[in-house]
């Protein structure tokens, strides 16, 4: 059965770019357009992976929903992939989700990732 | 004959006395002056200025005790020399507790008056020495208490707030403005210890610091803190050294730097938040042309060439956020650089619907003008308004859906030009509302609804309004529609 990942982006050119490629790869692909969307659907689907944007709309970013997922039981174990188009140097961004404990990402990236390291990332993380 | 050795005045009855003393006198140097009797006297003291007065005692019309009383009122700088023809003891004691320096009894010669004379004179002489010396201090002590007082002045007007501190590390000064700014009043301040008042640990360091200074050339230490009640300080502290290179102590200077701080702050959040909105249409674009050089589309040209028209899309959206960025930053030029002329703002407004009539019809909108007759000229930048304008026509346009219908208005009143742009669109929440002239704000119904916009428009349309002295406002509902009312002032002639 193909392995089941939720996209989450603000931004619908950026669902539909990372959705063409991992649908290509024959994943399936499911996708929310804000926080409150995406943790509706971890809540209600089983994922084998989520792949977040950092910033989304004010006050609504990838961090709520990373921490969503991780406060959660039945989706703490979840692999969660960030990309952001931020800076990485403005400060708030990778280093403190990746150190934090209580929404530890797994694998951050900047957006957008070719197709190819996209694919090798993602696989990475679903052990394959 | 030398006359300047001093000026003496004889009051006595006795002619032959005064011209006596006069011959005598004059012999001596001496410049002389008579009078009969105290009243004639005192009028000549009041009139000359005299070193010695020699009186008499007894005398008509007013006698010589009367005329020490009188003249001891005048203030003036003279010795009085009694002469008196029954010297009792009792006499000269009381002549002299009213004023007199000394006494002469009758009968006396020459030497005696000369000796008499000679001694008032020193006396005068220290006298005067005295007084100029009293008049040098009271001229320095007001000098001294005039400096300190404006240098008072000075340091509690100044607009940054100053802390004296001494080698003991007590608060010696506090100006107003320090008291404010670290919320102690100059009571609670002064002889206490820096130690016991300041909380803050990076100044209180720098104090303890700077109290050990032993260079001679002063360090200025600069530090920036924020207080415990929110306001970001820059201080400098300078320790005060003496001419024995001996620190004694040290002086705080405290710049409340929190709106400086604010605007910083903005801009920062603004330029993030710009690179942020810069990258993201790039980031779009390079993923698309990923796919489509990776060749992931090659089997399906229609998806390759809806991909290729989300990024001529997305480019052609950069462009025009790049656009109105500009036009930002040009609306915040200096005004005074902005040509400002003479303007018909029915016709500014008239010029612009022209432009947008095709975008109009394009979505089979009806776009209807009514201009007021007589709108009188005002002053202001044709660049800048027809901006103003062009935003909020093509706003009404592009979130008012196809056979839908723009109305623009140019009214005047009594002292207001005031444009109304009126569309059947989809109008804007209550809570969009508020918050729909800040830059960047983009209403939830306009992106739910995929309208592209920069978020930039209403900002950049707030800002010119209110650079003409006017300003703009909106009445909305939604989905029935929304009015922008530019109003502006008509100026008198200057």
């Amino acid at each position: 059965m193909a392995k089941k990942i939720l996209l989450v982006d603000d931004d619908p050119d950026f669902i539909e770019i990372n959705k063409t490629i991992l649908e290509t790869s024959g994943y399936d692909i499911d996708t929310a357009g804000s926080s409150a969307e995406a943790l509706a659907k971890v809540r209600s689907t089983h994922y084998d992976l989520a792949i977040l944007d950092l910033i989304m709309e004010e006050l609504d970013s990838g961090f709520t929903v990373a921490y969503g997922i991780r406060e959660n039981e039945k989706t703490r174990d979840l692999p969660i992939l960030m990309l952001t188009s931020a800076e990485e140097k403005t400060g708030f961004t990778f280093e403190l989700a990746k150190d934090q404990e209580w929404m530890k990402v797994d694998d951050y990236a900047a957006k957008p990732l070719k197709p190819a390291e996209l694919l090798q990332r993602v696989q990475k993380l679903l052990q394959e | 004959m030398a006359t300047t050795e001093g000026k003496i005045l004889i009051i006595d009855d006795e002619e032959v006395i005064r011209s006596g003393c006069r011959q005598i006198l004059e012999m001596s140097g001496y410049s002389v002056d008579e009078a009969e009797n105290g009243l004639v006297g005192l009028d000549k003291i009041k009139k000359n200025d005299y070193d010695i007065v020699l009186t008499d005692i007894m005398m008509p019309e007013m006698d010589g005790m009367q005329l020490l009383e009188e003249t001891s009122r005048l203030q003036k700088e003279m010795v009085i020399i009694v002469i008196t023809g029954y010297a009792t003891l009792e006499n000269a004691i009381t002549a002299g507790r009213k004023g007199a320096y000394d006494y002469l009894p009758k009968p006396f010669n020459p030497d005696e008056l000369l000796a008499k004379i000679e001694r008032g004179m020193e006396h005068r002489l220290h006298l005067h020495e005295v007084q100029m010396l009293r008049e040098e201090r009271d001229r320095n002590m007001l000098e001294c208490s005039n400096e300190r007082a404006r240098t008072l002045t000075i340091i509690n007007s100044m607009s940054e707030g100053v802390i004296a501190i001494n080698r003991q590390g007590q608060i010696v000064l506090i100006n107003p403005m320090a008291s404010k700014i670290m919320r102690l009043s100059e009571g609670r301040a002064i002889g206490h210890t820096f130690d016991e008042i300041i909380r803050n640990p990076d100044l209180k360091k720098s104090i303890v610091d700077s109290l050990q200074e032993v260079q001679e050339d002063l360090k200025t230490t600069r530090l920036q803190f924020d207080t415990i009640y929110g306001r970001a300080i820059e201080a400098s502290i300078t320790p005060i050294i003496d001419e024995n290179k001996e620190c004694i102590g040290t002086v705080a200077v405290l710049i409340d730097v929190t709106e400086e701080k604010k605007i910083e702050k903005m801009k920062s959040d603004f330029m993030s938040y710009v690179a942020h909105e810069l990258k993201a249409p790039l980031g779009a674009i390079e993923g698309y042309l990923n796919l489509i050089i990776d060749g992931i589309m090659a089997g399906k040209p229609e998806t390759e060439r809806e991909m290729i028209i989300r990024s001529r899309d997305r480019a052609h959206a950069l462009i025009a956020l790049i656009n109105d960025l500009l036009d930002l930053s040009r609306i915040d030029r200096k005004k005074s650089l902005k040509e400002m002329r003479d303007l018909d703002i029915g016709e500014v407004v008239r010029e612009t619907v022209d432009f947008y009539r095709n975008r109009a019809d394009s979505k089979s909108q009806i776009l209807q003008l009514d201009i007021d007759d007589n709108v009188p000229v005002i002053r202001g930048n044709r660049e800048d308004l027809s901006r103003l304008f062009a935003n909020l026509i093509s706003n009404a346009i592009k979130y008012t859906p196809a056979q839908g219908k723009v109305t623009v208005n140019v009214k005047r009143t009594n002292s207001h030009i005031r444009v109304q742009v009126i569309d059947t669109g989809i109008g804007i929440s209550r809570e969009a509302q508020k918050n729909i002239f800040d830059e960047f704000y983009r209403a939830q119904n306009a992106v739910a609804k995929k309208i592209t916009g920069t978020g930039l428009g209403l900002s950049i349309a707030k800002k010119i309004a209110e650079d003409h002295h006017g300003y703009i406002d909106v009445q909305s509902e939604e989905n029935v529609g929304s009015t922008f009312q530019v109003t502006l002032p008509i100026l008198k002639e200057e």
